[in-house]
C-alpha cells in the first residue's frame, strides 16, 4: 500500500486496468476498446488502461485461454500487486462458450485464476463491461479493508 | 572555475546548475519514497514484465531486429554486398591499393576529359 493510501478512507486512486487476451477471437476486445474510446469514455468515471500488470488492478480477461495462454495468463495475473480483481469478459473466458470442449483449450479463466467478476455476451456490450468493472470495485474494497486489519494486526 | 561561461544564448553557472541537480535528485528520491513498498519480494510481483513471458536470458532470442525491416532491400542487393566483401580482406595494403587505383583512374579521367 502506498503511504499516501494509509490516510484515504475511500479507494486512493483511479482504477487501473490492465487486458489479457487469452485466445479471444477480438471481437471483446473491440468492446473494450470501444469503452476507452470517446462514446463511452471510462476515464470520465476514473478508470484507465494501463500496459503493464504490475501497476493494474484489475485485470480484465477476454478468451477461453488457449493452452498456449496458460502459463502467459498466470504469470501476469501473479505480477499483479495486491488487492487485486480479476474481470472475465464474455461468454469464451467464463465457460469457453462454442469452443468448450475444444483440444487446445485449458480454460474457461477460472480453471487458471480466480475470476471475481463473469460479464456475459458474444461480445458484452461497454455498459456490461463498465458494470463489472464497477463490481470489481467493491471486491477490491472489500479486500483492501482486510489487507489494512491484517496489517494492523501484524503490528 | 565557479563563474558564469558566457555562450551566444546566455549563461551556464556550474553552481546553479549543481543547486538544481541537488532539489531535482531531493524531490525525485521523495517520489521515489512516496511509491509501493509490499510488493512481495522473490515471487512474480517482483520480475520485469515481459508480456507475460518468461524473461528471457538474452532479449534478442524473442525480438525481432531492426535490421529485419530491410530484408528485402538486403536480398535484393545480396549480388553487390557479396562482391563488396569478396574485395574486402581487412588488410590495409589492398585498401591503399584500391585508392592508389581509384586515384589513378580519375587522373587520367581528368586528363584526358
Amino acid at each position: 500500500m502506498m503511504k499516501l493510501e494509509k490516510y484515504l478512507e475511500i479507494l486512493p486512486k483511479s482504477l487501473w486496468v490492465t487486458t489479457c487476451n487469452s485466445g479471444s477471437c477480438n471481437g471483446c476486445d473491440i468492446e473494450i476498446v470501444a469503452t476507452i474510446s470517446p462514446r463511452y469514455d471510462i476515464e470520465r468515471l476514473g478508470m484507465k488502461l494501463v500496459g503493464t500488470p504490475r501497476h493494474a488492478d484489475v485485470l480484465i480477461v477476454t478468451g477461453p485461454v488457449t493452452k498456449y495462454m496458460t502459463n502467459r495468463l498466470r504469470r501476469i495475473y501473479n505480477q499483479m500487486p495486491d488487492p487485486k480483481a480479476v474481470v472475465a469478459v464474455g461468454n469464451c473466458g467464463a465457460s469457453g462458450d462454442v469452443f468448450y470442449k475444444s483440444y487446445n483449450l485449458d480454460g474457461p479463466i477460472d480453471r487458471i485464476i480466480p475470476v471475481d467478476v463473469y460479464v456475459h455476451g458474444c461480445p458484452p456490450r461497454p455498459e456490461a463491461i463498465i458494470e463489472g468493472v464497477a463490481k470489481a470495485v467493491l471486491k477490491l474494497e472489500r479486500l483492501r479493508e482486510d489487507l489494512k486489519k491484517a496489517g494492523e494486526q501484524q503490528s | 572555475m565557479w563563474g558564469k561561461v558566457y555562450t551566444g544564448f546566455g549563461y551556464w553557472d556550474a553552481s546553479a546548475w549543481i543547486l538544481f541537480f541537488f532539489i531535482a535528485a531531493f524531490f525525485t528520491l521523495w517520489l521515489r519514497s512516496q511509491g509501493r513498498s509490499d510488493y512481495k519480494k522473490g515471487t512474480d510481483q517482483d520480475e520485469i514484465y515481459w508480456s507475460g513471458n518468461e524473461v528471457p536470458e538474452d532479449g534478442e532470442d524473442i525480438t525481432v531486429p531492426a535490421s529485419s525491416a530491410y530484408w528485402g532491400f538486403r536480398k535484393a542487393l545480396e549480388p553487390f554486398y557479396k562482391g563488396l566483401l569478396g574485395m574486402h580482406t581487412g588488410i590495409a595494403t589492398d585498401i591503399v591499393g584500391y585508392y592508389v587505383i581509384a586515384v589513378a583512374f580519375l587522373a587520367v579521367f581528368i586528363l584526358l576529359v
